[in-house]
C-alpha cells in the first residue's frame, strides 16, 4: 500500500511477488501457479517448537493450489466459489496481507480492499483519527487527505459520531466508515469481498451505486468475490469459478455463473 | 541474514515519514479515554519514584547521596529508564498483538511496527529526561560535560530495544506462552538490574553476570551521564559484554524475523 515504492519485486524462496504502480500495463493482476499452504499444528506449543527445529510435524492445507488466472486492466472479474474455495486467500495475497508459498504474483497498480469492512480499525481511536491514520498508511500527503476526508465523512453518514471513539460504534457504523474510506481513495484496483450488503437497504443501494460509478471510471479494475450470482452478473463482465484452491472455469460472466450453479 | 537486514532497513527507510506520526498516534492511543490525558504518561513514573524514595530513604534509611549527587536524582535516573524498558519488555516483546490490524488487515511492514512503538515510548523517556534536567537546573544540582553523551546513550537504547522487539515479537505472535514468559521476566529484571541498589555493592561474580544484563547496562549508562560522571567507554569490562549481547540480539532478531514474518499474518 505504500505509494513511495515505484516497483518492488521480492523473492520469497520459491514464490515471488511483483508490485508496481504501472497503470499503463495491460495486465492488472496475474497469478501464475500460485500455492498458499497453511501449516496446521496440534497446538501453539508445537508451532513454537517448530520455529526452533525443523523436525516438528504439522498438517498442511493448500488454500490456493496451483492457482492461475489473469485480470486485465479495466476489467471487472468475479470470483465465484463455495466457502473454502480459496477466494479470500487469493484476495488477501493481492492486497499483500499474506504471502504465497510458491508461484508468482504480479500486481500493477494501487490496491484498495473492501475486505471485512468493520475490521482493521483501532477501537481506541475516534473515527476521524482512524481515517487520518488510514490516509497515512495509504501514503497520501497531508493536502490529499484533507481534500478527501470531507467526502469520506459525508459518505459514511456518521455526522457528529465521527469524533467519538470507534469502540462506541455499532457494526453498521464501522462498516459504513470502512466502505466510505476504501471507495474514496481512488485506487487502481478495487477488491470487493461480499461487502456490498453493508448497513440498511438504503445504504447498501448507495454502496452499489458507488461501486458501479467507480467501475465506470476508466481504468479501475475490480475483483469481486460473492456468493450472490445476481450481483456478479450486475457488476462483472468475466468470471472464474474456484474450488479447493484451483480454477475450474474461466470465461464470460454468464457462462461462469451457469457453470457455478450447475456444480 | 544480510538480505533480511537490508529488507528491514529499507522498509524503515521507505516508511520514515509515517513512523513519527504513527508514534504520536500510539501515544494518543495510550492516554485516550482519560480526562487528564497526557498527565497520566508522567504521573505513574513520578508516583513510583516518590514511593521508592520514601521506602528507601525514609523507611529503610539507606538513601545516601551518591557520588556527591542527591539520592533522588540517582533514583530518578534509574527509574525513568526502567519505565521505558519495562514497556519495551512487556509490550515491545509482543507488539504485533497491539496492532493486529496492521498485521493482517493492511499491507504494512512488520518491522516498522517495532520501530514506531519503540519511538513512542522513547518520546516519553526523552520528556522525563528533560524534566529531570529542568529540575536539576532549578534546584542547583551540579551537572557536568558527561551529560553530553546522553543523546548517544538514548540512540543506543533505541536501536537495542527495536532489535529486541523484532527478535521477540514474531515468537510472541506465534505463542502466547512465550509472550507470557517474557512478561514474567520483567519483575526479576527490575529487582536484579541495580535500579534500586548500586551494582558496585554486588560481589565480584555478581557484577560479572550483571555486565551481560542489558537493562543493567542501560540504567548504568544513564546514571553515568547524571551521577557517576564517567564516559560509557571508560569501563570496557561493562561495555564489551553489552556489545556482545547487542550483537546476539541483532542476529537472533534477523533469524526469527526471516523465519517467521510470513507466518505471523496467518496465525495472529
Amino acid at each position: 500500500m505504500s505509494s513511495s515504492v515505484a516497483s518492488q519485486a521480492i523473492d520469497y524462496g520459491e514464490a515471488s511477488v511483483v508490485r508496481d504502480e504501472d497503470r499503463s500495463n495491460p495486465i492488472a493482476v496475474r497469478f501464475d501457479h500460485v500455492c498458499k499452504t497453511y501449516k496446521l499444528y496440534k497446538n501453539d506449543r508445537q508451532r513454537l517448537l517448530a520455529t526452533f527445529s525443523n523436525r516438528v510435524k504439522c498438517d498442511t492445507i493448500n488454500a490456493s493450489d496451483d492457482l492461475t488466472f489473469e485480470c486485465r486492466r479495466g476489467e471487472a472479474l468475479a470470483l465465484l466459489g463455495d466457502n473454502g474455495a480459496g477466494k479470500s486467500t487469493a484476495l488477501k495475497m493481492i492486497t499483500g496481507v499474506c504471502f504465497p508459498t510458491s508461484g508468482r504474483i504480479e500486481v500493477h497498480g494501487r490496491v484498495s480492499a473492501l475486505l471485512e469492512l468493520s475490521a482493521g480499525f483501532d477501537m481506541r481511536l475516534s473515527g476521524m483519527e482512524n481515517v487520518r491514520l488510514r490516509c497515512q498508511l495509504w501514503g497520501l500527503s497531508k493536502g490529499e487527505s484533507e481534500e478527501l476526508i470531507p467526502g469520506i465523512v459525508e459518505f459514511s453518514e456518521l455526522g457528529k459520531y465521527i469524533d467519538q471513539p470507534m469502540r462506541t460504534y455499532s457494526s453498521g457504523m464501522r462498516a459504513r466508515l470502512g466502505f466510505a474510506f476504501a471507495s474514496s481513495i481512488r485506487p487502481d484496483i478495487l477488491v470487493v469481498d461480499e461487502a456490498l450488503s453493508v448497513g440498511d437497504r438504503k445504504f447498501a443501494a448507495k454502496c452499489r451505486k458507488r461501486v458501479s460509478s467507480i467501475m465506470e471510471k476508466e481504468g479501475v479494475t475490480v475483483l469481486f468475490v460473492t456468493h450472490s450470482t445476481s450481483q456478479a452478473k450486475q457488476f462483472c463482465s468475466r468470471g472464474i469459478v474456484l474450488s479447493h484452491g484451483k480454477t475450474l472455469f474461466s470465461g464470460g460472466i454468464d457462462d461462469a455463473v451457469e457453470f457455478y450453479e450447475n456444480t | 541474514m544480510l538480505a533480511t537486514l537490508k529488507q528491514i532497513l529499507s522498509e524503515n527507510w521507505q516508511w520514515r515519514h509515517q513512523i513519527w506520526d504513527l508514534a504520536k498516534i500510539d501515544l494518543i492511543k495510550t492516554y485516550r479515554g482519560a480526562a487528564l490525558g497526557k498527565v497520566w504518561l508522567f504521573t505513574k513514573p513520578a508516583v513510583y519514584i516518590l514511593v521508592y524514595w520514601f521506602t528507601l530513604s525514609v523507611g529503610m534509611r539507606s538513601g545516601h547521596d551518591v557520588n556527591g549527587q542527591p539520592f533522588l536524582l540517582w533514583l530518578a535516573t534509574g527509574v525513568f529508564p526502567w519505565f521505558f524498558m519495562s514497556d519495551a519488555i512487556n509490550t515491545g516483546s509482543d507488539v504485533y498483538r497491539r496492532y493486529p490490524y496492521l498485521v493482517n488487515r493492511l499491507k504494512f511492514p512488520l518491522s516498522v511496527i517495532s520501530t514506531f512503538y519503540t519511538l513512542s515510548i522513547m518520546i516519553i523517556f526523552a520528556c522525563t529526561m528533560l524534566f529531570t534536567l529542568a529540575v536539576c537546573l532549578l534546584t542547583g544540582v551540579h551537572l557536568s560535560r558527561y551529560l553530553l553523551q546522553l543523546p548517544l546513550v538514548m540512540v543506543i537504547m533505541f536501536v537495542f530495544w527495536v532489535a529486541w522487539s523484532i527478535m521477540l515479537s514474531p515468537l510472541g505472535a506465534v505463542s502466547k506462552d512465550f509472550s507470557n514468559l517474557i512478561k514474567t521476566l520483567s519483575t526479576p529484571f527490575f529487582w536484579l538490574s541495580g535500579i534500586l541498589f548500586q551494582l558496585s555493592s554486588l560481589p565480584e561474580i555478581g557484577q560479572r553476570v550483571m555486565a551481560f544484563n542489558p537493562v543493567a547496562w542501560c540504567v548504568e549508562a544513564v546514571r553515568d551521564c547524571f551521577v557517576y560522571k564517567e564516559w560509557i567507554w571508560e569501563r570496557p569490562d561493562e561495555l564489551i559484554p553489552f556489545l556482545v549481547v547487542f550483537a546476539v540480539v541483532v542476529l537472533l532478531a534477523l533469524r526469527n524475523f526471516k523465519r517467521l514474518y510470513k507466518e505471523v499474518p496467518d496465525v495472529l
